[in-house]
């Protein structure tokens, strides 16, 4: 069920994807325009797309339960949190942050190894990042 | 002659401190890379990649690509302890590596990979030394109708060797190109979807997307099982092959690197194809079959030659022709061309320095990997007793940092996110993500060899017919698209 829903969004969105192409222009009188290459793009995707409807379906993919689902969203969140608040936070305190949230869900750790491993972790990369090779690492208001 | 010119230019531009340094920091780091379950040289080169922008073009690319071959050397440590493949080359050294080494020949079997991938990743830059100049000799005369054809060809190459469905190839193909489109058309500045968005605008990051297909996703997929594995390490004694295990190896050896060097050649080929092929073939041509996989050395001595001659034949498509073969050759073009070097038949003659700089770091990579790998082997072994579930949040860590000094963008964070969920996703359902990261980097100059062709031409696509190099080359990527159809339809024939 799932692959024939992305082999539907292949179709629409390959062919959503052509007729932004076409309003681009094709072909012009100095040659073609930028609407050529991504215009043949688009249709090879939503030709592939149909094809893939078309056959039978394989079997159903092996998506995680249980433990592994968790482990898998814990990663995810992880990942929004430090999109999310480096601009705000900065890299040091979003990171930490991070670090305790990925430990505690995905590794289960216990607070006192969660806390240390985020603070050696965000520290060194910190250091080693931000210090020794010079990089421009966002800063949170207090000006780390 | 112009070849042993050539390298001894290159040796007078690597013989230098920062430069020596550099190549022996790129195959430590890529030792370790090979090591660590869950890092592959591809997320690795993409999160150094950004460090290399302060370094000179020589010295960045020969740290770039000595973690490349480095990876291939330490990946065989952790299959043979392990029995987990420290990178995709290396799953088949698992089968008769971890073996031995539950017989107590760990030693032995560490020996000869390390051994038997010097032996490879040298022969692999001697032939790359008198080849490459060959190649770039016949390019250098290709116009963008050529240059088409040859990219073309090198997606249909592409295509043949992946292992999953073709069309589910031939669709990441096309996405690529299309991801590639996002951004301003390189021929008239016109912004093409970016539906308004500055952050758009600029194009969807290189280092973004590798980062979040081949690092977050392969993070995903590790963090969702979290395996417990026991570690062999007490069992090496005696690193040193005995003299009925080099009289069994050094066939394997020989034929893995002309192989592995053969299949690196081809686009879609590269390091795992080698290695899997080296295998089959030792299997399929030994005395005894049924040795393998229980503890064969040939059956590490082989693939472990072939994966490490497969990175010198791979490094010759795009540094010759400007084609990546796979995609950690396809982030390497990337890196050229972010430092402004534009890789192809005349990058051999307008760099020199360049060229013969990473060929002669290759032959100096070589000796600093045997030496690493042999007498501190054990030293590799107490990284493998750090438990993923520690590892993984700081490799995470590393992801966000290296994405985000790409640009000192955080939007490139939600853009490596996104890709990271979708690599994960598309993984299950059995895409192969390298025809994706392929295109992407190709696309643009693709796009400029069509437009190119096309306006140089009275008769519109003929043009692509009337050249003779390019009809050859478009009529062997027709042959190969009709081959890779009809095995496929051969193939569910049978299954039926």
């Amino acid at each position: 069920m799932f692959e024939r829903t992305l082999n539907v969004f292949w179709i629409v969105f390959g062919a959503a994807s052509a007729v932004y192409a076409w309003s681009l222009g094709m072909v012009g009188p100095a040659g073609p325009e930028s609407g050529l290459f991504p215009f043949i793009a688009s249709v090879i995707v939503s030709g592939a797309g149909i094809i893939l409807l078309l056959r039978p379906s394989s079997a159903a993919p092996d998506f995680p339960r249980g433990g592994g689902l968790w482990r898998v969203l814990g990663v995810i969140a992880g990942l929004v949190v430090m999109a999310a608040g480096m601009p705000y936070l900065g890299f040091s305190v979003t990171s930490f942050i991070t670090m305790i949230i990925l430990l505690r869900a995905v590794d289960q750790s216990s607070w006192l190894t969660a806390v240390s491993l985020a603070f050696i972790s965000t520290a060194s990369v910190f250091w080693l990042f931000g210090q020794m090779l010079g990089m421009a690492l966002p800063r949170g208001p207090w000006g780390w | 002659m112009e070849a042993v010119n050539g390298l001894l230019t290159g040796f007078g531009v690597i013989l230098t401190p920062s430069n020596l340094y550099l190549c022996f920091l790129g195959s430590l780091i890529g030792t370790l890379v090979g090591v660590l379950p869950g890092v592959g040289p591809l997320a690795a080169l993409a999160l150094l990649l950004p460090v290399t922008f302060t370094l000179s073009p020589v010295g960045g690319l020969v740290m770039l690509s000595s973690i490349f071959y480095g990876a291939m050397y330490g990946g065989s440590t952790t299959s043979i302890l392990l029995n987990i493949p420290g990178e995709a080359a290396s799953v088949v050294t698992c089968f008769d590596g971890h073996q031995m080494a539950r017989q107590g020949r760990a030693g032995p079997a560490l020996g000869i990979a390390a051994i038997g991938s010097f032996i490879a990743g040298t022969l692999g830059v001697i032939i790359m030394t008198f080849f490459a100049p060959a190649i770039a000799a016949v390019a250098i005369r290709f116009g963008p109708p050529e240059n088409f054809a040859l990219m073309v060809l090198g997606l249909v190459c592409t295509l043949f060797m992946i292992s999953g469905s073709t069309i589910k190839g031939v669709l990441m193909m096309a996405l690529g190109c299309l991801t590639a489109a996002v951004g301003l058309d390189v021929v008239n500045g016109r912004e093409r979807y970016t539906f308004g968005s500055v952050d758009l605008s600029g194009g969807i990051e290189l280092l973004a997307v590798v980062i979040g297909l081949f690092g977050i996703a392969e993070i995903l997929s590790n963090v969702e099982t979290m395996a417990k594995t026991t570690l062999l390490a007490d069992r090496i004694r005696g690193l040193w092959p005995t003299l009925a295990d080099w009289r069994a190896s050094w066939r394997p050896i020989l034929r893995g690197s002309g192989l592995g060097f053969l299949l690196g050649l081809v686009p879609g080929g590269g390091p795992v194809t080698a290695a899997f092929m080296s295998y089959a073939l030792e299997k399929r041509i030994a005395a005894q079959p049924e040795r393998f996989g229980k503890g064969a050395i040939e059956g590490v001595a082989g693939p472990e030659s072939a994966n490490n001659s497969a990175v010198a034949g791979s490094l010759i498509p795009v540094l010759s022709l400007g084609i990546p073969s796979n995609p950690v050759t396809a982030l390497l073009l990337g890196a050229l061309i972010i430092q402004g070097i534009q890789p192809g038949p005349l990058f051999i003659a307008q760099r020199p320095d360049l060229f013969w700089g990473i060929v002669a770091s290759m032959y100096i990579g070589n000796v600093f990997l045997l030496l690493l790998n042999l007498p501190l082997v054990g030293l590799w072994v107490q990284f493998l007793r750090i438990p993923y579930r520690v590892m993984f949040p700081v490799v995470l860590l590393l992801c966000v940092v290296g994405t985000y000094s790409a640009n000192k963008n955080v939007f490139d964070l939600w853009v490596m996110l996104g890709f990271g969920v979708g690599g994960y996703v598309l993984r299950k359902l059995e895409y192969d993500l390298a025809p994706f990261v392929i295109a992407f980097v190709l696309a643009p100059l693709l796009e400029q060899s069509l437009r190119q062709s096309l306006v140089m031409s009275p008769d519109g696509a003929m043009i692509l017919i009337k050249r003779p190099v390019a009809a050859v080359l478009l009529a062997a990527s027709a042959v190969l698209t009709y081959l890779m159809f009809r095995r496929r339809t051969k193939n569910e024939g049978g299954l039926s």
